[in-house]
């Protein structure tokens, strides 16, 4: 039996570069799925806060809700993001966005809150029968730590609705709720899109390189 | 409108000591010449990592947006609340659709 030592083959017939192909086609044709469901995604999140600010607009009245009404002084934005080189390749040029929600100078402590706060919520304790005393003196210290982080977010909260007067309806701050989720679905969609437009470089790149060949 | 009022509720907001916002209102009285002013600025702007831009809005200036090939900021095309989003508008997916075209799914055969 002659062995190729020149072009390893697999069991299967495929060399080595092909398998590489393959791994970049398949994980281009992944990165564009992933980016269209979560495309999808905000788009109903958009929904629902298009119709809690109309909710809003209904109750408070439209003069109430108004751009008219916004603030054009001067100030920064409460809400920004963290653009980052894309880690394990030096030159890859591809970034990374990373939302940093409501963090002012005052209140970078609030970024780590809003998580201890979000996980809390996904992962509710459960009850102990034992030992309740102490894990109710446990659970109170731990919302209360919760809280004071918490309150700095509801105050830049508070202060970015207070354009729209001090009384404000709920549907409106469900509205906010609801744009800052899509502010997340959003810095999820950017990254997907520089992964989507990475893989299909080097889609590109190799069908340039075939067709170079041929 | 209420896609820019509702993300500046989320704390998006900007303005400068000149008065100068990292938002633009289009409406009926806005010009393609002010949108094609705005997208060259904010896309040139050092503070502004992605601007989000109605697929609508996008359709106007549809050959600024398309030829816009920066990784930074990232142009994202969202849905309006009056225009739903077409997947076959984006500026990103027309980019990559060619992949798909028979054209080049034969040549990569030959």
């Amino acid at each position: 039996m002659v062995v190729d030592h020149e072009t390893p083959s697999l069991e299967n017939g495929q060399t080595d570069k092909e398998v590489e192909e393959n791994a970049n086609v398949l994980q281009f044709m992944d990165s564009m799925d992933a980016y269209l469901t979560v495309i999808h995604s905000l788009s109903s999140t958009l929904r629902r806060g298009w119709l809690e600010l109309a909710s809003a607009r209904h109750s408070m009245g439209a003069s109430r809700v108004n751009t008219v009404l916004l603030d054009h002084t001067s100030h920064p934005a409460a809400t920004s993001l963290l653009v980052t080189q894309d880690e394990g390749k030096v030159d890859s040029g591809k970034p990374h966005f990373t939302l940093c929600k409501w963090a002012s100078s005052s209140n970078e402590n609030s970024l780590l809150g809003e998580k201890q706060s979000s996980q809390d919520k996904l992962h509710p304790q459960l009850r102990h029968r034992g030992s309740t005393e102490l894990y109710e003196e446990k659970t109170s210290s731990e919302n209360k730590a919760s809280r004071e982080v918490d309150d700095p977010v509801q105050k830049e909260r508070s202060k970015s609705l207070s354009m729209f007067g001090t009384l404000v309806s709920p549907k409106l701050r469900a509205a906010q709720l609801s744009f800052e989720a899509a502010l997340e679905t959003l810095v999820e969609i950017a990254n997907m899109r520089s992964e989507m437009l990475c893989a299909f470089d080097q889609v590109n790149m190799k069908l340039e390189g075939r067709k170079d060949e041929k | 409108m209420d896609t820019v009022v509702g993300f500046l509720m989320a704390g998006v907001g900007n303005v400068d000591l000149r008065r100068k916002t990292n938002y633009l209102i289009v409406d009926s009285k806005t010009t393609v010449k002010q949108i094609e002013d705005t997208f060259k600025e904010f896309t040139t702007r050092e503070d502004i990592a992605v601007v989000l831009i109605s697929q609508y809005v996008a359709n106007m200036i549809r050959f600024l947006v398309d030829s816009y090939n920066k990784p930074v900021p990232a142009i994202l095309e969202i849905p309006s609340k009056d225009h739903p989003y077409d997947p076959a508008h984006d500026s990103v997916l027309s980019r990559v659709k060619y992949l798909f075209s028979a054209e080049s799914v034969a040549s990569g055969r030959r």
